[in-house]
């Protein structure tokens, strides 16, 4: 009777095994302590009205926003970090985001890796405090539209609407100057045949784009730095 | 077919309306995620939508696991 137990486990598990093999090729993960730091990563391309086709990696903006939400009101989570690899995407989801990261009132720290692309460039900088590895690239350059455009004057003016309001949010986000901005965001020359610039890593810190040059280990620090001082103040306004 | 072009692969062949079919945003255990509904009526992980980073451990919600 034992026995015939004990076989059921065995297949029983060993059917399981099979399953997270067929899943991921892997079979265990490591176990860790509750952590009072969250993540939001903002992969692929940034979607906001239009659905992409499945075959493309995106992030939808209306499931990030109640998870930002779910920080803000959650107590036992004291700091967010944002994780960017995006071509860019919608301005207004990019816009909506960026918006509602710079409204928090816990501290936010983000690292670009890769790229932070167009849209990419003001969720970067709406973070507390931003890094950028040395290998990650921004492209800045004007805003496009895809699909149906009227052939008239106002198409254009709201297209430099929008362009300005994208320009108004990092520069009040970031070190850099309006003027230096647009100079980067109208170069000519530097991508082949299109306007705009690649700005490399440590670049874009010199721009004032980006606070500082730095992975993982910087940032986490920075974000803990800034929790503490976060507790301080708190403590400060109760006594 | 050897195709030669400077064209996107979903410019030549168009994705169906039916290639969303499948793919859902569902809430299980209290946390979004975007899986593919199976023929047998479960579905399969997709995408873990969380920002708690200890979810991203948990081997239930691992890409590709069966939820049932």
């Amino acid at each position: 009777m034992k026995k015939e137990e004990e076989k059921k486990e065995d297949q029983s598990n060993s059917s399981s095994l099979v399953q997270k093999i067929q899943a991921l090729g892997q079979t265990n993960v490591p176990q860790a302590p509750d952590s009072n730091i969250h993540v939001l990563s903002i992969i692929g391309q940034v979607e906001g009205h239009m659905q992409l086709p499945p075959q493309n990696k995106t992030t939808k903006y209306e499931h990030l926003l109640p998870q930002l939400i779910a920080i803000e009101q959650n107590p036992k989570i004291e700091g967010v970090i944002i994780l960017l690899n995006t071509v860019g995407g919608d301005v207004e989801a990019g816009l909506a985001l960026s918006e509602m990261i710079s409204s928090m009132s816990k501290p936010t720290v983000s690292i670009v890796l890769g790229g932070g692309h167009s849209i990419g460039v003001p969720i970067a900088v709406s973070t507390d405090y931003s890094f950028i590895v040395p290998t990650a690239t921004m492209t800045i350059h004007p805003v496009r539209l895809t699909g149906l455009v009227i052939g008239v004057p106002q198409t254009f003016e709201y297209l430099d609407k929008m362009q300005e309001r994208v320009i108004q949010f990092v520069i009040g986000h970031s070190n850099i100057k309006e003027e230096k901005f647009k100079d980067l965001m109208f170069a000519k020359g530097n991508l082949t045949r299109d306007i705009g610039t690649n700005v490399v890593g440590a670049d874009a810190v010199d721009y004032g784009l980006i606070n500082e040059v730095g992975g993982v280990n910087e940032a986490m620090k920075k974000l803990n730095e800034l929790i503490n001082n976060n507790k301080n103040t708190e403590n400060q306004v109760i006594q | 077919m050897i195709l030669y072009t400077p064209l996107s692969e979903s410019d030549i062949f168009p994705h169906t309306d039916n290639a969303y079919e499948n793919r859902q945003c569902i809430s299980y255990d209290g946390k979004l995620m975007i899986a593919d509904k199976n023929n047998d009526g479960t579905f399969q992980l997709v995408q873990l939508m969380s920002t708690d980073p200890q979810d991203f451990l948990n081997e239930k919600y691992l890409p590709g696991s069966i939820l049932s």
